[in-house]
């Protein structure tokens, strides 16, 4: 099926991409392949038919945020010979895959005993901008404002710090 | 599907592919003539094939075969070549691809189908292009830094600098045009801006939103990198900025991303402003009740038109001092016939269609043509404003475009959403 060959193509590009954010030396590198994974995760939202959040995927996470990271790599202008020396990677590596194997045993044994539920196909409007916002501002309101006052607060206080270092110059 | 199905498929994903392709073309040749105009002087007249210029676009071919043969140099420091030879391609592909959801026709009515005339039929619309329009920026920072280049970076710096922080504005502004429009998908935008405002006003957007229409041009020639905007390549301070070591092919993949973005972004602004494909007064419904006599209008003007036309080239395409056998001459003369040509073609089109084809399928697709030839009219204009800002004022300071960014605008259109939605609230 066309749709399996995306799905199978996508987690197979999240995979590699997390993998590379892990494995590559270079900062630059490292979060142009985590740029991949954030694609390929709104590519399986979009497979899942959640239309806005495949959008805010890629506008906030892909798109505002790693360009932001990626600009802030560039200001920094690392070179090869300002990394660490990290010596002995692969051993803290295989010592950490020995620390997470029994976990992940665990997920793979729970998401196999998963009760079978029946699958059955979303409504024409599932996850359009419309349908998210009306549950969003009747069911979820509350918790949404607070997170909105969180940011406000993130924001407010990210404000207060860059201006205090500009006055005690 | 059936085969009716398909061909539309490829003629709507081949209209978004090769539309902003060939009017990367249109828009060279604009920008080299345009720029003569505004100096007073002639522009690109001599490069020709045969004794034929074509009023200069021959320049672009010359241009092009130019830049094909040039040795395609990856200078010897840069140490991160993949980066290298991404960036331009994606500075490019997402200008392509940020076009795709834009509508170039009305929902095609064909027996019980409906085509949406859109490349990729998506309805997230505007969403589509801020997230692709979003990933522009890794072109530019790519450029700047896989350069290794101090003009390079820093041209990078400033221009990631400006696109990020213009895109704020940007999306403000589509907010309140949200509030207005109570939609996010662009073909809804398109049709909603065919009403007519106390029944006799077109409802664009740019009546409905004076004030964000000028936010969001501004922010998208910031976007677009133009000048006023075009610290990034200040060529007095740091060269040419983030291309500075690019050549041939690569470097071509960069001006024609340049003209691409220009093309995509003068078509999102008709589309959210200046009522898309709509003509004035005629929506779809209007068109289609008086197809036959739209069709014998049209009929009635192509000649007009074309008798100006052929006059006007008359009366320029002519050497400026004393020839024997003026070869302009004998070249606007074949100019002419084939302008005349065109005429006839177009009245047998519609002569045909008089006689066979009116009623039915015929109309809607009658009405899809007009549609998109008044789309593309609407974008050429735009695209022409680009060129007229960019030969008419100077650029500006980059503490000036910082300021204007977050003192000016951003206020701007936060105070903009709130009358809007006040507004919006006092009248449902």
């Amino acid at each position: 099926m066309f749709a399996d060959g995306l799905f199978i193509l996508f987690t197979v590009f999240a995979v590699v991409g997390a993998a590379g954010l892990v494995l590559f030396k270079h900062p630059m590198n490292g979060a142009m392949s985590f740029v991949v994974t954030l694609i390929a995760l709104a590519g399986l939202y979009a497979l899942l038919n959640a239309k806005l959040i495949f959008a805010i995927q890629l506008i906030v996470y892909a798109g505002a945020i790693m360009s932001l990271i990626i600009f802030i790599i560039m200001f920094l202008n690392i070179q090869e010979e300002d990394l660490p020396a990290e010596e002995g990677r692969f051993k803290y590596l295989i010592g950490g895959v020995i620390v997470v194997a029994p976990v992940g045993m665990l997920l793979t044994k729970a998401v196999n005993s998963l009760p079978g539920s029946e699958a059955t196909i979303a409504g024409a409007g599932f996850g359009g901008v419309k349908e998210v916002g009306v549950k969003l501002f009747t069911e979820w309101l509350l918790p949404f404002e607070i997170v909105s006052i969180l940011l406000l607060v993130s924001l407010v206080g990210a404000v207060v710090l860059a201006g205090k270092r500009g006055t005690n110059k | 599907m059936t085969s009716l199905d398909i061909l539309l498929i490829i003629v709507r994903v081949a209209f978004g592919a090769f539309v902003p392709l060939c009017f990367v073309a249109v828009c060279v040749w604009m920008e080299r003539r345009g720029a003569a105009f505004f100096q007073d002087r002639s522009g690109p007249n001599r490069a020709n094939i045969m004794g034929f210029r074509a009023g200069g676009l021959i320049q672009n071919l010359a241009d092009a075969v130019k830049l094909f043969f040039k040795e395609d140099i990856i200078p010897g420091h840069i140490k991160h070549k993949f980066y290298f030879v991404l960036a331009p391609m994606i500075v490019c592909v997402t200008a392509l691809v940020s076009f795709a959801v834009v509508p170039f026709a009305d929902t095609l009515v064909l027996g019980d189908r409906e085509y949406v005339m859109q490349a990729i039929p998506m309805d997230i619309g505007i969403l589509w292009f801020l997230a692709i329009a979003g990933f522009a920026v890794y072109g530019i920072i790519l450029a700047g830094w896989s350069s290794h280049n101090k003009y390079g970076v820093l041209g990078g710096l400033r221009s990631a600098a400006q696109v990020i922080s213009y895109e704020i504005p940007m999306g403000l502004a589509i907010i309140s045009l949200l509030v207005v429009y109570g939609t996010v998908n662009l073909s809804e935008m398109a049709q909603f801006q065919g009403q007519l405002l106390f029944g006799f006003i077109p409802m664009w957007g740019v009546l409905l939103q004076p004030l964000g229409v000028i936010i969001f041009i501004i922010a998208a020639f910031a976007e677009a990198n133009r000048t006023p905007f075009d610290l990034a390549e200040g060529e007095s301070e740091i060269v040419a900025g983030y291309h500075v070591e690019y050549s041939g092919m690569k470097f071509t993949i960069f001006f024609m991303g340049e003209y691409v973005a220009m093309f995509t972004s003068s078509a999102i602004i008709v589309t959210l402003y200046f009522g898309g494909y709509q003509i004035p007064w005629f929506n779809t419904a209007t068109l289609l009740k008086f197809a036959v006599p739209v069709a014998l209008l049209v009929m009635a003007a192509v000649p007009v038109i074309g008798k100006f036309v052929a006059a006007w080239i008359r009366k320029n395409n002519v050497s400026h001092y004393d020839r024997e056998n003026d070869p302009r001459v004998r070249e606007a003369n074949v100019y002419i016939k084939i302008v005349w040509g065109l005429v006839i073609l177009v009245e047998a089109i519609f002569f045909l269609y008089l006689v066979f084809a009116s009623g039915g399928a015929a109309d809607h697709i009658l009405v899809a043509l007009l549609q998109v030839c008044t789309f593309l009219a609407k974008t050429t204009f735009m695209c022409f404003v680009y060129v007229w800002v960019r030969w008419t004022l100077p650029r500006f300071r980059y503490d000036q475009l910082q300021k204007l960014g977050w003192n000016i605008l951003l206020p701007l259109s936060l105070l903009n959403i709130f009358v809007t939605s006040a507004i919006v609230v006092a009248l449902s």
